[in-house]
C-alpha cells in the first residue's frame, strides 16, 4: 500500500497496516525532519522492523536532495538476516511499483568468519583464528612476499577482488550475508572486503552494534534495551605473549619502521573503529614510549605491577583515578602513557607485521585496560578478587574493570549520526533512557498494541497441583516438593496445549538440577511421552542444533518443548512465534547473582548517580528479562500464545507492576493467584477460543487493521490514540 | 488369480499335531508335488488334482499354524503346513480354481460323476450357485469393511442387491473390481512404519536385586538398535569389535559398565577407568562423530536461529572479557571435561534421533545386520536441504495478518456429486458462448458480482451504515449475479442443446437411465474383464453377465419409447452409447463363441 505521511510518501509493502505502525512511522518521520535523536517504545509482534525500514527508505525516495543513509544495528547475526531478509520484501515491492528510482544498495556486514568463503581459512575453529589466518593470506606484506615467492599461499578470492580494483562493486539490491557469499562465490571476490568497500556506497548498512560503539569500552553490552554498557576486562595470571625475549628480538629487527605509520593499506587496518574518541586519534604518541624497547619496558613494568596487586587476599575496589596515581607512585607510569598504550601497541604490531593477532589477544587486553584506566576518570571501577565466592579455598585472582556508565560507550555514537533511533519492545520506564544514556531526544514515545482479540494469556501460577506455593527463592529452590509441582504444571500443560512450548528457568545450573531430578522421579519421562524435549546447552553449536530440531518437531506437527535459561542467548535473540510455541513458562523470577561484585558495583554507583534504590532496580531488571522472555511468543496479530509465571512473588503488586503495559493490560485479576488446575482449566479454554475464525480487521469500536483508505481517511487521528 | 503354477516352501505332514517334512510344495494346473528338502526322505507326493476331494484350511488369526488339508477321493488326505497365511491364501486360491476346472473337466467326460462326489467344500458345478472357493478367506474385519462400504455408498448398496443377490456374480467378484476401495484403509495402516518412543534412552535403567552389588541390564534388539542409532561411536565400535575382537556379549557388558560409570557422574573414577581399558574409553568419551556432524549440520541450519554465527560478532567471545563471575558459568573441572558427557545432550540428541525416524527396515533380531544396515543408511546423504530452508525464510519474514489471504478467489472443491461439478462447468461454457445475445445476465460476471460485494462490505465497515445501506441498483445488481448461478438451470431449460439433457427430463426416467447406465458399467467392467476365457469358471461368468446384460437392453428401449415425444430425440442421444457398448459385448461374445467351438468341435456347445 502507498499513503502520505506529510510531505512523504511511504510505500508498504503489504496490503493493510496496524494503527501502531502508523503512529510509529510518524513519530520516526518528524524526528527525522528535526534531526534528532529518538527513542520509540512498541511491543513485540508489531512490526517494528519493517515500519522504521519502510519510512527510511521512503523518505529518502521522497527528499531526493536529502538522502538519509540508514545504520541499522541488530544484536545478532541472525536478527541481522531476518532484517535483511524484511528489507528484500520492502525492495522488491517498492522497485515494482516505482521503478529503477527505488533501487538501493543494502549490505550485511559481520565478522571474516561469517563471510569468508576461502575452505582453507574456514577450517580454522573460532573467529580470531579465522581473522588470523585470513591476515595471514591478505596482508600486505606477505602479498608483497608472495609476488616474490609464488610458493607463498595467498587468497585466490583476494587477489582476484584487488586485480578487479574499481570495478569491483556490487549491484544495486538487497544482500543478506547468505547472499553476499554466494555473490563472492560466483564472482571469485572475497566477499569480506567487498562488503567492506562497499559499506561507503550503501544505502542501507546492517550489521552488529558492536561496530558502532567503542570496541574498548563495549566489552560487554547487553541489547539496545540493556539498562548499561557494561565494560570488563579480566586478567588472569600471567599472559604467554608477552614473553619479553621474544618480542624484543622482533623489536629490534624492525624498531625503525615506525616511522612509516599512517599511510597503511587497508587490509592492515584492523576494523576501523568509527567511534575511538578523537582526542586519542589526534594527540601525538607520548614521547617516553615512542621507542618500542621503552614502550616494551613500560608494558612489563605494568603487568608486574598488576601482578602484584593480584596478591591480595581481600576483595577490593577502587576507581580509576586512585587506580592511576598507584600506578604511578608504584610502577612510575603516568596516565598519559597509559592512555596511549591501545594505539601504541597497534601500530607496533603493524610494523612488526605480526599476522597471528589471536596469539596476541591478551597483550591487547591489558593494553585496552591500560587506556580505559588513562582516559577516563568515572564511570568505571576495578575490583580485584582474589577467590570465587562459591570456592573460598581456591586462590584464583581475578581483577576487572566495570564500566558502570553506559553513555560513555554510545557517546561518540551520538556525536557522530545525525539521528540515532533507539527502538525496542521494552525501553519502559521510557524517562529513564536519555538519563542513563545521556542525551535529549527530540521524540520518546511509546506505543500501545492494538489487540484484534486477546490474544495472549498472561497468567500467575502460585500454586501447584497440591496447593502448596511454588517458587525459586533460595530456600524453596532445592524443595522436592516445588521440583514437583513444576514438574507436574508442566506434563499438564504438555497434554493439553499443542505444537511446541518453551520453558525459561533462572540458571544453567538450576535448570541442570531440575532436569535431572525430573528424570529420576519419572516426570521427564512422562513429558516425553507428549511431545519431545530440547536443551539450552552451554555449547552455542549445540543449542542451534536442539533449537533446528525443536522447530522441525514443531512443523512436522510431533510437538517440543524447549529447556532455556533466562538472560541465555536464546532468551535474548530467538523468536517463538506461531506454533513454535503457543506457550511460555518462566519458572521462577531470574534475579542477577547478587552476590556478583561488579553488580554491587554497578548497583552503588545507580544509586549514586541516578537515585535509583538497589532493590527497585533488581526487581526491575529480573521483570524485564521475565517479559523479555515471555515477549518471544507473538510475532503477529494472527499469533497467539499463553505465557505463565510460575512462581508465588509475581502475585505481588511490587513485582508485577514491573511488568510491561501490554503484558499487565492482558494480565486479569482472575489470573493473578492460580494453581495447576486452575491454569490447565484456563489453557484449555483459551485454547479452544483461540482456534476459532475471526475477524482480523478487529470488529466493533477500534480497528486493528487499516486499509490504503482507512489511512488516508483518519490521518492523525490514529496517532492520538495509539499513545499511552 | 490362476497363473500356470504355484510353488511354496511347507511342510508335509501325515497329521495336523506331527512335526512333518520340510519341503517345496509346487502345484500347476493339474497336478501337485511335494519335494522334501532331505532327498532321500520318502514323503515324495505326485498327484493329480483329479484325485483330490476337498480341501480344508485353518483361519487366520485363530491359533492354530497354517495348515491346508487336501482330502484325496481314496480317503486319506495331505496336510501341509506353511511358513505364514499368505502363503497359504495362495496357494488355496489356487487349489480352489485346479478343482472346479478338474471337476468341470471330469464332469465333461463322465457326465455327473463328479458333481455327486463333490463334497460341501468343493466348489459345485451347479451353474447358478457357484461359489467361489474362497468365500471363507474373508476375515472378519474385511467383511465389517464391505458392510461399512455398502452402508455409506447406496449406489454401491444398489448394484450389490441387484447383482448379488440376483446371482449374477458372486460376493467376491463383485469386490475384486473394488479391491481399492477395500485396502485403502488397511493397506496404509500395514505399510507405516513405527517410529522410535520418544523416551528410550530412559528405558534402559539397571535393576538391582537389593541384596548384592550387582545390576542386571535388560537388553532388547529393539533398544540394541536404538544404541547404535544414539550413538555412532558406539555403532562403529561394534562393526570394529564385533565379532573379531570380542564377542557380542563383551561388547554390551563393556558398554553398560561405562554406562554405569557414567550414571554414577564420577568424572574422575570415568577417567582413571578410561586410561586403563582403552575399548571402554571408546564409550566414556564424546562422541567425535556426532561433532562432525554437527559441524555439518551446522552450515545448514536455519539463518534466523544461527546462534553459533554470533561468536566471531560480539567481544563477549573474547578471553577475559564479560563479567567473569556472574554467577552463571558452572565450575567446572577442565581436566575430565570429556568424560562428562550430561543428561542434557542426551536429551538433545534423543530429540534429534526421534525426528530422524527409523532409517532402516530390517528384522531387529540380529545386531551384527541392524548395525550394517545403519551403516548403510548413514552414508545416504540428505541434499535438496538448501532450497527448502530458504523458502522457509521467505515464508517467516511475511507479516501474515498484514497481508492479504492468499487463496481468496478460490473456492473449495468439494464433489461430492461429479454431476455437480460437470453441469457447472457446462453452464459457464454456455455462458461464455451466448455472452453476447443475453445481455441482462452477462453485464456482470459472478466474480464482478462477488468483488463489489465485497467492496461495499468493507466499506460499510468503514463507514458505518450510511441511510441507504447499499444503493438499489447495486443491491439488484448483487443479488441478481449471485442468484443466477443458483437458478439457472431453470432459466436455461430446454433453451441450450448444449445443456445437460438429464436434466431437462422428468425425474423417474432420468433416475432409471442413471441407475442403468451404472448397471451397464458394472456388468461390461466384469465382462471384458472376464476375457480370455481360460476356465470354465470364467465361462460360466461370462454367459451370466451376459444373460444379464440382454435383460437390459430390452429395458432401455421401453424407456425410449415411453418418454414424451419431445424429449424422446434427447433420450436418445443418452441411450445410444449404452446400446453401442452392448452391441459390441454382445458381438464380442458370438465370435467368442464361434471360434470355441470351431476349435475344439468335438466338445459340446459350452460345458453345460
Amino acid at each position: 500500500m502507498k499513503f502520505q505521511i506529510e510531505d512523504v510518501t511511504v510505500y508498504f509493502p503489504y496490503d493493510h497496516i496496524y494503527p501502531e505502525q502508523y503512529a510509529y512511522m510518524v513519530e520516526l518521520k518528524r524526528a527525522l525532519d528535526a534531526r534528532g535523536h529518538c527513542l520509540l517504545e512498541m511491543p513485540t509482534g508489531t512490526g517494528k522492523t519493517i515500519a522504521l525500514l519502510s519510512l527510511i527508505t521512503s523518505y529518502t525516495l521522497s527528499k531526493p536532495n536529502n538522502p538519509v543513509k540508514l545504520i541499522y544495528c541488530t544484536r545478532t547475526v541472525h536478527e541481522m538476516e531476518k532484517t535483511l531478509a524484511e528489507l528484500k520484501l520492502l525492495h522488491a515491492y517498492q522497485t515494482i511499483h516505482i521503478g529503477d528510482r527505488a533501487r538501493i544498495l543494502a549490505v550485511g556486514l559481520s565478522s571474516r568468519k561469517n563471510l569468508c568463503v576461502n575452505s582453507r581459512v574456514l577450517a580454522a575453529e573460532n573467529r580470531d583464528s579465522v581473522d588470523a589466518s585470513c591476515r595471514r593470506l591478505t596482508a600486505s606484506w606477505v602479498r608483497a612476499a608472495a609476488v616474490a615467492n609464488p610458493n607463498l599461499p595467498t587468497c585466490e578470492f583476494f587477489e582476484e577482488y584487488e586485480k578487479a580494483g574499481s570495478n569491483a562493486v556490487l549491484p544495486p539490491g538487497v544482500y543478506t550475508l547468505q547472499d553476499l557469499r554466494a555473490y563472492g562465490k560466483e564472482k571469485g571476490w572475497c566477499p569480506y572486503f567487498l562488503a567492506r568497500h562497499m559499506v561507503q556506497f550503501a544505502n542501507v548498512v546492517v550489521y552488529s552494534y558492536q561496530y558502532l560503539l567503542d570496541p574498548k569500552v563495549a566489552g560487554h553490552l547487553k541489547g539496545p534495551e540493556g539498562i548499561s554498557i557494561k565494560c570488563v576486562r579480566r586478567l588472569r595470571r600471567r599472559f604467554k605473549a608477552t614473553d619479553a625475549g621474544r618480542l624484543r628480538a622482533e623489536y629490534n629487527r624492525l624498531v625503525e619502521g615506525l616511522a612509516q605509520r599512517g599511510n597503511l593499506p587497508f587490509t592492515d587496518n584492523w576494523l576501523s573503529n568509527p567511534a575511538l574518541p578523537d582526542d586519542i586519534l589526534k594527540e601525538a604518541v607520548p614521547g617516553n614510549i615512542r621507542r618500542a624497547e621503552h614502550f616494551l619496558h613500560v608494558l612489563r613494568r605494568l603487568v608486574q605491577y598488576l601482578e602484584g596487586r593480584l596478591e591480595t587476599d581481600n576483595v577490593e575496589k577502587e576507581g580509576p583515578v586512585g587506580f592511576v596515581a598507584s600506578i604511578n607512585t608504584h610502577a612510575g607510569i603516568d596516565q598519559k602513557t597509559l592512555k596511549f598504550c591501545y594505539d601504541r601497541l597497534h601500530s607496533l604490531m603493524l610494523t612488526l607485521e605480526i599476522t597471528d593477532t589471536d596469539e596476541f589477544l591478551h597483550i591487547q587486553t591489558i593494553c585496552d585496560f591500560a587506556t580505559l584506566v588513562g582516559t577516563y576518570t568515572r564511570g568505571f571501577s576495578i575490583i580485584i578478587e582474589p577467590f570465587d565466592e562459591r570456592m573460598p579455598h581456591i586462590p584464583d585472582p581475578v581483577l576487572q574493570l566495570s564500566c558502570h556508565d553506559a553513555s560513555l560507550a554510545i557517546k561518540p555514537v551520538f556525536d557522530r549520526f545525525q539521528s540515532v533511533v533507539i527502538t525496542s519492545g521494552t525501553l519502559s520506564p521510557i524517562d529513564l533512557y536519555p538519563r542513563l544514556l545521556n542525551f535529549h531526544p527530540v521524540v520518546s514515545r511509546s506505543f500501545t498494541m492494538s489487540l484484534t482479540r486477546d490474544c495472549i494469556c498472561p497468567m500467575v501460577l502460585t500454586r501447584g497441583s497440591d496447593q502448596l506455593p511454588v517458587s525459586t527463592k533460595f530456600d524453596m529452590r532445592s524443595d522436592l516438593g516445588v521440583v514437583r509441582n513444576y514438574g507436574r504444571l508442566l506434563l499438564e500443560m504438555a497434554s493439553v496445549v499443542p505444537d511446541g512450548i518453551v520453558c525459561f528457568f533462572v540458571s544453567y545450573s538450576y535448570m541442570d538440577g531440575i532436569v535431572n531430578s525430573w528424570n529420576e522421579n519419572g516426570i521427564l519421562k512422562e513429558i516425553m511421552q507428549h511431545k519431545l524435549v530440547f536443551i539450552e546447552t552451554q555449547d552455542v553449536v549445540e543449542t542451534t542444533l536442539a533449537l533446528d530440531n525443536y522447530r522441525k518437531a514443531c512443523d512436522c506437527g510431533r510437538g517440543a518443548i524447549f529447556f532455556s535459561v533466562a538472560r541465555g542467548k536464546v532468551a535474548e535473540g530467538i523468536d517463538f512465534d506461531r506454533h513454535y510455541g503457543r506457550l511460555v513458562i518462566m519458572f521462577g523470577v531470574p534475579f542477577q547473582y547478587t552476590l556478583s561484585k561488579i553488580l554491587l558495583a554497578r548497583l552503588e554507583y545507580l544509586r549514586d548517580t541516578f537515585q535509583i534504590k538497589e532493590g527497585d532496580f533488581l526487581t526491575f531488571d529480573a521483570l524485564r528479562q521475565a517479559a523479555q522472555c515471555v515477549g518471544r511468543v507473538i510475532r503477529s496479530k494472527a499469533d497467539y500464545g499463553m505465557m505463565i509465571f510460575a512462581d508465588k512473588r509475581y502475585s505481588r503488586h511490587d513485582k508485577r507492576s514491573k511488568l510491561p503495559g501490554w503484558i499487565l493490560s492482558h494480565l486479569r485479576d482472575a489470573h493473578l493467584n492460580l494453581s495447576t488446575d486452575m491454569a490447565l482449566h484456563i489453557a484449555r479454554e483459551f485454547l479452544r477460543k483461540m482456534a476459532q475464525p475471526y475477524d482480523r480487521a478487529g470488529g466493533s469500536g477500534r480497528k486493528t487493521l487499516l486499509s490504503q483508505e482507512d489511512v488516508e481517511k483518519m490521518g492523525d487521528g490514529i496517532l492520538n490514540e495509539m499513545q499511552y | 488369480m490362476a497363473s500356470g503354477h504355484v510353488i511354496k516352501r511347507a511342510k508335509y505332514k501325515t497329521s495336523p499335531k506331527g512335526a512333518g517334512t520340510p519341503g517345496v510344495l509346487k502345484m500347476t494346473e493339474n497336478k501337485i508335488m511335494f519335494k522334501p528338502n532331505d532327498p532321500t526322505s520318502a514323503s515324495k507326493i505326485d498327484v493329480e488334482f483329479r484325485s483330490i476331494k476337498g480341501y480344508k484350511n485353518t483361519k487366520e488369526g485363530s491359533n492354530n499354524p497354517p495348515l491346508l488339508n487336501l482330502s484325496l477321493e481314496q480317503g486319506g488326505s495331505y496336510i501341509f503346513e506353511f511358513e505364514n497365511f499368505l502363503d497359504l491364501q495362495v496357494c488355496r486360491e489356487f487349489v480352489g480354481n485346479a478343482l472346479t476346472k478338474s471337476g468341470d473337466a471330469a464332469k465333461a467326460k463322465s457326465g455327473d460323476n463328479a458333481k455327486a462326489k463333490s463334497g460341501e467344500a468343493v466348489a459345485t458345478s451347479d451353474r447358478s450357485t457357484v461359489t467361489y472357493p474362497d468365500e471363507q478367506l474373508i476375515s472378519s474385519a474385511e467383511m465389517e469393511l464391505r458392510i461399512k462400504l455398502l452402508r455409506e455408498n447406496s449406489e454401491l448398496q444398489n448394484l450389490h442387491k441387484k447383482f448379488v443377490l440376483g446371482n449374477i456374480l458372486t460376493e467376491s467378484e463383485f469386490w475384486a473390481t473394488r479391491k481399492k476401495l477395500l485396502d485403502g484403509d488397511s493397506g496404509t495402516k500395514s505399510k507405516q512404519r513405527v517410529g522410535f518412543k520418544s523416551s528410550m534412552i530412559l528405558d534402559i535403567k539397571p535393576m538391582t536385586d537389593g541384596r548384592t552389588n550387582k545390576v542386571t541390564f535388560n537388553l532388547t534388539p529393539e533398544i540394541k538398535y536404538q544404541i547404535f542409532a544414539l550413538k555412532p561411536a558406539v555403532h562403529r565400535a561394534f562393526l570394529n569389535h564385533v565379532p573379531n575382537k570380542m564377542t557380542e556379549k563383551d561388547f554390551w557388558t563393556k558398554y553398560f559398565r561405562a554406562e554405569y560409570l557414567h550414571s554414577t557422574k564420577n568424572a574422575v573414577a570415568a577417567a582413571a577407568e578410561a586410561a586403563e581399558d582403552e575399548e571402554l574409553a571408546i564409550f566414556l568419551k564424546d562422541d567425535d562423530i556426532l561433532a562432525n556432524a554437527a559441524r555439518q549440520k551446522i552450515r545448514r541450519v536455519d539463518p534466523t536461529l544461527d546462534m553459533e554465527a554470533d561468536q566471531g560478532d560480539d567481544y563477549m567471545h573474547l578471553p577475559d572479557h564479560g563479567i567473569f563471575r556472574d554467577g552463571s558459568k558452572e565450575i567446572t573441572d577442565s581436566q575430565h571435561e570429556q568424560f562428562k558427557r550430561t543428561f542434557l545432550q542426551d536429551l538433545n540428541r534423543q530429540g534429534e534421533v526421534v525426528l530422524e525416524g527409523r532409517t532402516i527396515d530390517v528384522e531387529l533380531e540380529d545386531p551384527r545386520t541392524v548395525a550394517e544396515a545403519l551403516a548403510q543408511s548413514r552414508q545416504e546423504s540428505d541434499e535438496n536441504a538448501k532450497q527448502e530452508r530458504l523458502d522457509r525464510i521467505s515464508r517467516m519474514t511475511e507479516m501474515e495478518d498484514l497481508q492479504a489471504p492468499h487463496d481468496h478467489p478460490l473456492a473449495p472443491l468439494c464433489i461430492k456429486d461429479p454431476r455437480d461439478y460437470f453441469d457447472s462447468q457446462l453452464l459457464k461454457i454456455s455462458d461464455d458462448t451466448r455472452a453476447g445475445s443475453e445481455q441482462l445476465r452477462c453485464s456482470l460476471s459472478s466474480e464482478e458480482a462477488y468483488g463489489s460485494l465485497r467492496g461495499s462490505i468493507s466499506e460499510i465497515k468503514a463507514m458505518g451504515l450510511s441511510d441507504p445501506v447499499v444503493r438499489p441498483e447495486v443491491a439488484v445488481m448483487v443479488l441478481n449475479g449471485l442468484t443466477q448461478n443458483i437458478s439457472s438451470t431453470k432459466f436455461q431449460l430446454g433453451k441450450n442443446a448444449q445443456e445437460s439433457i438429464l436434466n431437462s427430463l422428468p425425474n423417474t426416467t432420468k433416475e432409471e437411465l442413471l441407475h442403468h447406465w451404472i448397471s451397464i458399467q458394472e456388468l461390461l467392467r466384469h465382462f471384458w474383464s472376464s476375457y480370455p476365457i481360460t476356465t470354465s469358471y470364467l465361462y460360466a461368468k461370462v454367459s451370466r453377465v451376459k444373460d444379464a446384460m440382454s435383460k437390459i437392453y430390452p429395458q432401455l428401449e421401453e424407456i425410449k419409447e415411453s418418454v414424451p415425444s419431445d424429449l424422446r430425440q434427447q433420450v436418445f442421444l443418452l441411450v445410444r452409447p449404452m446400446h453401442q457398448a452392448l452391441d459390441a459385448a454382445f458381438q464380442h461374445y458370438e465370435a467368442d463363441l464361434q471360434k470355441r467351438s470351431a476349435k475344439s468341435g468335438e466338445k459340446p456347445n459350452g460345458y453345460v
